[in-house]
C-alpha cells in the first residue's frame, strides 16, 4: 500500500513540477501567444487555404482536423521539452540517481499536457463555432470530448517516444517542428486520406490524430458513439504503443548512458 | 539606414552574409524553416490545390516559397541581433567601425537568400512527384519581382530585430506572428477571401506586395501596371522601413550603452 501511495505522489510531483519548469520561465503572454493565438492563426490559414480549394461548403472539414491537430502543440513540443528538459538542465544525473518508479516518473511527464493538449483543441473548437460557423448542434458532445482525450492522449504518447529522442540528439527543435508539420499532411486534418497514395495512407494510419480526427468529422456530422468508438479505441491503442516504445527508449538509454557515463552530456 | 553605407560596404555585407550563410546551414532549426516547413507545406498546396488544375501548380510554389521567406525573416532575421548578444558578440560588432546596420543587413541578405532555396525546393518537388509542367508566365518581370522582394523583405526584417531586442513583450508575440502574415499577405490564397476590415492591413504589409508581384507574374497574368504598381510599393516600403531601422538601431544601441545591457537581457 505504501510502495502505492510512494508512486501516487511521485508521479503526481513528477507531473506538477515538470509542467511548472517548462512553464515558469515563460510569462502568461507567451502562454497565450504560443497556445492559444497560434493555433487559432494556424487553423484559419488552413480552413482558408481549403476552402479556396475546395469551396466555403467544405470549411467544417479543415476547421476540426486542425482543430484535434492542436492536440500536437502540447502532445509533441510539450512533452518533449518536458523530458528533454531534464537533460538540458542537468537534472538527469540525479534523476537516474534516484531508486524512483520510472514508469510512474516517465509516463507522469506527460500527464499535464493531457490535461493542456485537450483544452487547446476545446479552445480551437470554440473558435471554430464562434468564428468559422462549426456546427455541433448534432454532435455527442461527451462523444467527442472522449475523442478529444483519446487524441491527446495519442498524442501524448508520441511526444514521449519523441522526449527521449531529444535525450539523445541535439537538434530536438528540428525532429519536433518536422513531426509536427508531417502530421499536417499524414493526419489527414487537411486532406482527405482516401486522396493519398496507397504508402501514404499507410504511415497515416500508424500515426495518431489520424483516426481522432476521423472520430471527430463522424460524431460531428451526426453519427452515434458507437460508430466512433473503433476509430477512439484505435487512437488510443496507437498512443500506448508509442508511450510503451518510448518507455522502453528510456530504459534503453539509462543503462547506456550509465555504461558509456554519458548522462550529463548535452 | 544610411543607403551610402550600403555602397561604401558592400564587400563587409556580402562577407557578413557568407559567414552567416556557413554558420547556418549547420542549424537544424534554419533547415527546418528555409527547407522543410515550406516543403511540407508545398505538398500540401500541391494537394489541396490539385482539383484547381495545374496552373494552381506554380502558385503553389511561389506561395510556399514567401511562407519560407517570411520565417526565415521572423524567426532567425528577427532574432539575428539577439543570437549575437547570446554568444556575446553583440560588443564587438557594436565595437568595430562598420557600422552595426550594415552587418544586420548582410545577415539579412543571407537569411532571404538562403530562403528562395525553398522555392527552388518546392519548384523541383512539384515537377518532379506531382509532375506538373511548371512556367513563369512573365520570367523577365518574375526575376525583377524577386530582387525587389528580397530587397523589401530585408529591409523590413532589419526594423523587426531591433524591436524584438528592446521589447521584450513583442518578442513573446513571435511564434503568433507567422501564420497570420501567411494569411494577410496572400501567400497561397487571395486576400479577397478574408474579410474586407483586413484588406488595409494586407495593404500595409511589405509581403503582401511581394506575393503579388510574384503571383501575378509568375501564375495570373497580371498587366504591366499592376506589376509596377506593387514594385513601387515594394520600394516605397524599402525606403520607409531602412529610415525606420536606421532610428531604431540608433535608440537601441543608445539604450543599450546607457543600460550597460549589449551583452545583457
Amino acid at each position: 500500500m505504501r510502495t502505492i501511495v510512494n508512486n501516487l505522489r511521485l508521479f503526481w510531483q513528477g507531473t506538477l513540477l515538470s509542467y511548472i519548469a517548462l512553464f515558469a520561465w515563460l510569462r502568461p503572454v507567451t502562454y497565450l501567444a504560443s497556445k492559444i493565438v497560434m493555433p487559432l492563426a494556424q487553423m484559419l490559414f488552413f480552413t482558408f487555404l481549403g476552402t479556396f480549394a475546395t469551396g466555403r461548403g467544405n470549411a467544417h472539414f479543415y476547421v476540426i482536423g486542425n482543430a484535434i491537430q492542436i492536440a500536437a502543440v502540447s502532445g509533441i513540443y510539450g512533452v518533449t521539452f518536458s523530458i528533454g528538459g531534464d537533460r538540458w538542465a542537468g537534472t538527469l544525473l540525479y534523476l537516474f540517481g534516484t531508486p524512483a518508479n520510472r514508469l510512474v516518473m516517465f509516463f507522469g511527464r506527460a500527464f499535464m499536457h493531457i490535461i493542456d493538449g485537450a483544452l487547446g483543441v476545446v479552445v480551437a473548437f470554440t473558435w471554430g463555432v464562434v468564428l468559422l460557423g462549426l456546427d455541433l448542434s448534432h454532435t455527442n458532445l461527451p462523444a467527442l470530448a472522449l475523442t478529444i482525450t483519446a487524441a491527446t492522449i495519442s498524442t501524448c504518447g508520441l511526444g514521449l517516444l519523441m522526449g527521449c529522442l531529444s535525450l539523445i540528439t541535439a537538434n530536438v527543435m528540428f525532429v519536433n517542428n518536422t513531426v509536427y508539420f508531417a502530421l499536417l499532411i499524414f493526419s489527414g486534418a487537411n486532406v482527405d486520406i482516401s486522396s493519398l497514395p496507397v504508402f501514404m495512407r499507410a504511415i497515416s494510419y500508424a500515426l495518431p490524430l489520424t483516426r481522432g480526427i476521423l472520430s471527430a468529422r463522424l460524431l460531428i456530422a451526426g453519427k452515434s458513439l458507437s460508430e466512433a468508438m473503433p476509430l477512439i479505441l484505435g487512437e488510443l491503442g496507437i498512443g500506448l504503443i508509442y508511450g510503451v516504445l518510448g518507455y522502453f527508449l528510456f530504459m534503453w538509454f539509462e543503462v547506456v548512458a550509465k555504461r558509456r557515463g554519458t548522462l550529463d552530456l548535452v | 539606414m544610411n543607403f551610402k553605407n550600403l555602397f561604401i560596404y558592400w564587400r563587409t555585407v556580402l562577407m557578413v552574409a557568407e559567414m552567416t550563410i556557413r554558420q547556418q546551414l549547420n542549424d537544424g532549426f534554419v533547415i527546418f524553416t528555409i527547407l522543410f516547413q515550406p516543403m511540407i507545406i508545398a505538398i500540401l498546396g500541391l494537394y489541396m490545390l490539385k482539383d484547381k488544375g495545374p496552373e494552381y501548380a506554380m502558385f503553389v510554389v511561389v506561395g510556399s516559397g514567401l511562407t519560407g521567406l517570411w520565417s526565415s525573416l521572423l524567426f532567425i532575421s528577427g532574432n539575428s541581433i539577439s543570437w549575437e548578444r547570446w554568444g556575446g558578440m553583440l560588443e564587438v560588432l557594436v565595437g568595430v567601425p562598420t557600422p552595426f546596420e550594415v552587418i544586420v543587413f548582410g545577415k539579412n541578405l543571407a537569411n532571404v537568400i538562403q530562403s528562395l532555396l525553398s522555392m527552388i525546393v518546392a519548384y523541383i518537388f512539384a515537377a518532379l512527384f506531382f509532375g506538373y509542367s511548371l512556367n513563369i508566365d512573365q520570367p523577365f518581370l518574375f526575376i525583377v519581382s524577386l530582387l525587389l522582394s528580397v530587397f523589401a523583405f530585408i529591409s523590413f526584417g532589419l526594423t523587426i530585430a531591433p524591436v524584438f531586442v528592446m521589447y521584450r513583450g513583442v518578442q513573446q508575440w513571435q511564434n503568433a506572428m507567422e501564420f497570420p502574415i501567411y494569411i494577410l499577405a496572400g501567400f497561397l490564397f487571395p486576400i479577397a477571401l478574408l474579410p474586407n476590415w483586413t484588406t488595409p492591413i494586407s495593404y500595409i504589409l511589405p509581403p503582401y506586395w511581394a506575393a503579388r508581384a510574384l503571383h501575378g507574374t509568375s501564375t495570373i497574368g497580371a498587366s504591366v501596371e499592376q506589376t509596377l504598381l506593387a514594385w513601387g510599393m515594394m520600394i516605397l516600403f524599402s525606403i520607409i522601413d531602412l529610415l525606420i531601422a536606421s532610428w531604431l538601431f540608433k535608440v537601441m544601441l543608445y539604450k543599450a550603452r546607457v543600460d550597460a545591457t549589449l551583452n545583457t537581457e
